[in-house]
Protein backbone atom coordinates (compact mmCIF):
# COMPACT_ATOMS: atom_id res chain seq x y z
CA UNK A 1 0.00 0.00 0.00
CA UNK A 2 1.20 3.51 -0.75
CA UNK A 3 0.29 6.76 0.93
CA UNK A 4 0.49 10.53 0.70
CA UNK A 5 1.21 11.06 4.37
CA UNK A 6 4.47 12.86 3.77
CA UNK A 7 2.79 15.25 1.32
CA UNK A 8 -0.05 15.88 3.77
CA UNK A 9 2.48 16.61 6.51
CA UNK A 10 4.54 18.90 4.27
CA UNK A 11 1.43 20.88 3.26
CA UNK A 12 0.81 21.68 6.90
CA UNK A 13 4.49 22.05 7.77
CA UNK A 14 4.18 19.46 10.50
CA UNK A 15 7.07 17.40 11.78
CA UNK A 16 6.73 13.64 12.22
CA UNK A 17 6.83 14.20 15.98
CA UNK A 18 3.95 16.70 15.84
CA UNK A 19 1.81 14.35 13.77
CA UNK A 20 2.70 11.45 16.07
CA UNK A 21 1.71 13.54 19.09
CA UNK A 22 -1.62 14.46 17.49
CA UNK A 23 -2.36 10.80 16.75
CA UNK A 24 -1.05 9.37 20.02
CA UNK A 25 1.52 7.14 18.35
CA UNK A 26 5.33 7.12 18.24
CA UNK A 27 7.38 9.08 15.71
CA UNK A 28 8.77 5.74 14.59
CA UNK A 29 5.26 4.68 13.59
CA UNK A 30 4.78 7.77 11.43
CA UNK A 31 8.17 7.24 9.82
CA UNK A 32 7.45 3.55 9.13
CA UNK A 33 4.10 4.45 7.51
CA UNK A 34 5.65 7.19 5.36
CA UNK A 35 8.42 4.94 4.12
CA UNK A 36 5.94 2.16 3.33
CA UNK A 37 7.44 -0.26 5.82
CA UNK A 38 4.28 -0.47 7.86
CA UNK A 39 0.63 -0.28 6.84
CA UNK A 40 -1.48 1.35 9.56
CA UNK A 41 -4.55 -0.30 10.99
CA UNK A 42 -7.90 0.89 9.66
CA UNK A 43 -8.68 2.90 12.84
CA UNK A 44 -5.32 4.69 12.63
CA UNK A 45 -5.74 5.34 8.89
CA UNK A 46 -9.19 6.80 9.61
CA UNK A 47 -7.78 8.96 12.39
CA UNK A 48 -5.14 10.31 9.99
CA UNK A 49 -7.79 10.95 7.33
CA UNK A 50 -9.98 12.78 9.83
CA UNK A 51 -7.03 14.93 10.86
CA UNK A 52 -6.31 15.66 7.19
CA UNK A 53 -9.97 16.37 6.44
CA UNK A 54 -9.82 13.96 3.53
CA UNK A 55 -11.27 10.53 2.77
CA UNK A 56 -9.03 7.58 3.66
CA UNK A 57 -8.61 6.60 0.00
CA UNK A 58 -7.18 10.05 -0.80
CA UNK A 59 -4.31 9.36 1.59
CA UNK A 60 -3.88 5.60 1.30
CA UNK A 61 -4.14 3.66 -1.92
CA UNK A 62 -3.10 0.36 -3.44
CA UNK A 63 -0.14 0.27 -5.82
CA UNK A 64 -0.60 -1.16 -9.31
CA UNK A 65 0.31 -4.73 -8.39
CA UNK A 66 -2.09 -4.74 -5.46
CA UNK A 67 -4.85 -3.25 -7.62
CA UNK A 68 -4.36 -5.99 -10.21
CA UNK A 69 -4.43 -8.65 -7.48
CA UNK A 70 -7.60 -7.11 -6.04
CA UNK A 71 -9.25 -7.16 -9.48
CA UNK A 72 -8.26 -10.80 -10.04
CA UNK A 73 -9.64 -11.92 -6.69
CA UNK A 74 -12.92 -9.98 -7.09
CA UNK A 75 -15.96 -12.28 -7.47
CA UNK B 1 5.01 8.16 23.01
CA UNK B 2 7.46 6.14 25.04
CA UNK B 3 9.03 3.08 23.41
CA UNK B 4 8.49 -0.21 25.18
CA UNK B 5 12.22 -0.90 25.05
CA UNK B 6 12.78 2.31 27.02
CA UNK B 7 10.36 1.07 29.63
CA UNK B 8 12.00 -2.36 29.69
CA UNK B 9 15.42 -0.82 30.13
CA UNK B 10 14.14 1.44 32.89
CA UNK B 11 14.45 4.64 30.85
CA UNK B 12 10.83 5.63 31.30
CA UNK B 13 8.34 6.26 34.04
CA UNK B 14 7.18 2.64 34.04
CA UNK B 15 8.21 0.11 36.61
CA UNK B 16 9.05 -2.72 34.22
CA UNK B 17 12.79 -2.08 34.41
CA UNK B 18 12.66 -1.80 38.19
CA UNK B 19 10.58 -4.97 38.52
CA UNK B 20 12.92 -6.85 36.16
CA UNK B 21 15.95 -5.64 38.14
CA UNK B 22 14.40 -6.71 41.43
CA UNK B 23 13.40 -10.08 40.00
CA UNK B 24 16.87 -10.76 38.58
CA UNK B 25 18.50 -9.55 41.81
CA UNK B 26 16.34 -11.91 43.85
CA UNK B 27 16.98 -14.74 41.39
CA UNK B 28 20.76 -14.47 41.53
CA UNK B 29 20.61 -13.85 45.28
CA UNK B 30 18.57 -17.03 45.67
CA UNK B 31 21.03 -18.95 43.52
CA UNK B 32 23.93 -17.76 45.65
CA UNK B 33 22.12 -18.64 48.88
CA UNK B 34 21.16 -22.08 47.60
CA UNK B 35 24.86 -22.86 47.13
CA UNK B 36 25.27 -22.61 50.92
CA UNK B 37 25.27 -25.73 53.05
CA UNK B 38 23.33 -26.34 56.24
CA UNK B 39 19.96 -24.91 55.21
CA UNK B 40 16.85 -26.98 55.89
CA UNK B 41 14.77 -28.12 52.88
CA UNK B 42 11.93 -25.76 53.89
CA UNK B 43 14.25 -22.76 53.99
CA UNK B 44 15.79 -23.80 50.66
CA UNK B 45 12.31 -24.08 49.12
CA UNK B 46 11.36 -20.64 50.50
CA UNK B 47 14.54 -19.13 49.04
CA UNK B 48 13.86 -20.79 45.68
CA UNK B 49 10.35 -19.29 45.58
CA UNK B 50 11.41 -15.82 46.77
CA UNK B 51 11.80 -14.32 43.24
CA UNK B 52 8.21 -15.24 42.27
CA UNK B 53 6.43 -12.11 43.64
CA UNK B 54 8.93 -9.87 41.84
CA UNK B 55 8.38 -11.87 38.66
CA UNK B 56 4.60 -11.46 39.03
CA UNK B 57 5.11 -7.70 39.39
CA UNK B 58 7.36 -7.67 36.30
CA UNK B 59 4.84 -9.71 34.31
CA UNK B 60 1.92 -7.44 35.26
CA UNK B 61 3.83 -4.27 34.30
CA UNK B 62 5.16 -5.85 31.10
CA UNK B 63 1.65 -6.80 29.97
CA UNK B 64 0.41 -3.30 30.82
CA UNK B 65 3.27 -1.78 28.85
CA UNK B 66 2.45 -3.88 25.80
CA UNK B 67 -1.24 -3.01 26.11
CA UNK B 68 -0.39 0.69 26.34
CA UNK B 69 2.07 0.67 23.44
CA UNK B 70 1.09 1.94 20.00
CA UNK B 71 0.21 -0.47 17.18
CA UNK B 72 3.67 -0.57 15.57
CA UNK B 73 5.33 -1.27 18.92
CA UNK B 74 2.86 -4.12 19.52
CA UNK B 75 3.72 -5.50 16.07
CA UNK B 76 7.43 -5.30 16.92
CA UNK B 77 6.84 -7.13 20.21
CA UNK B 78 4.84 -9.81 18.41
CA UNK B 79 7.62 -10.32 15.87
CA UNK B 80 10.22 -10.50 18.66
CA UNK B 81 8.20 -13.20 20.41
CA UNK B 82 7.60 -14.95 17.07
CA UNK B 83 11.38 -15.33 16.84
CA UNK B 84 11.99 -16.18 20.51
CA UNK B 85 9.28 -18.82 20.88
CA UNK B 86 10.25 -21.23 18.06
CA UNK B 87 13.96 -20.78 18.77
CA UNK B 88 13.38 -21.71 22.40
CA UNK B 89 11.33 -24.72 21.32
CA UNK B 90 14.12 -25.71 18.94
CA UNK B 91 16.73 -25.40 21.69
CA UNK B 92 14.70 -27.46 24.15
CA UNK B 93 13.89 -30.10 21.54
CA UNK B 94 17.53 -30.38 20.47
CA UNK B 95 18.75 -30.63 24.05
CA UNK B 96 16.10 -33.28 24.72
CA UNK B 97 17.33 -35.35 21.80
CA UNK B 98 20.97 -34.79 22.74
CA UNK B 99 20.16 -35.93 26.27
CA UNK B 100 19.02 -39.25 24.79
CA UNK B 101 21.93 -39.44 22.36
CA UNK B 102 24.79 -38.59 24.70
CA UNK B 103 25.24 -38.12 28.41
CA UNK B 104 24.66 -34.38 28.85
CA UNK B 105 26.08 -32.98 32.06
CA UNK B 106 23.06 -31.53 33.90
CA UNK B 107 25.36 -29.13 35.77
CA UNK B 108 25.90 -27.40 32.42
CA UNK B 109 22.51 -27.89 30.75
CA UNK B 110 19.89 -27.76 33.48
CA UNK B 111 16.90 -25.36 33.44
CA UNK B 112 18.89 -22.72 35.31
CA UNK B 113 21.21 -22.43 32.31
CA UNK B 114 18.60 -22.68 29.59
CA UNK B 115 16.06 -19.97 30.51
CA UNK B 116 18.41 -17.01 29.81
CA UNK B 117 18.50 -18.16 26.19
CA UNK B 118 14.85 -17.15 25.90
CA UNK B 119 15.89 -13.58 26.71
CA UNK B 120 18.72 -13.74 24.21
CA UNK B 121 16.32 -14.95 21.51
CA UNK B 122 13.74 -12.30 22.49
CA UNK B 123 16.26 -9.47 22.21
CA UNK B 124 17.54 -10.89 18.91
CA UNK B 125 13.97 -10.82 17.58
CA UNK B 126 13.42 -7.35 19.02
CA UNK B 127 16.51 -5.94 17.30
CA UNK B 128 15.55 -7.60 14.01
CA UNK B 129 11.99 -6.23 14.12
CA UNK B 130 13.09 -2.76 15.22
CA UNK B 131 15.64 -2.57 12.39
CA UNK B 132 12.96 -3.65 9.93
CA UNK B 133 10.68 -0.72 10.79
CA UNK B 134 13.37 1.92 11.21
Amino acid sequence: MRNRLKVFRAERDWSQAQLAEALGVSRQTINAIETGKYDPSLPLAMQIARLAGQPVEALFFLDEGEQEAAKRSAP
Amino acid sequence: MKKLSDVLLGRGEGHVGLAAGLWLGLYFGARAMLEMDGLSPWVRAAIALAPLPAFAWFLRDFIRSVSGADELERRIQLEALAVAFPLTLLLLMTLGLLQIAIDLNMDDWSYRHIWPFLYVFYFMGLMRARRRYQ
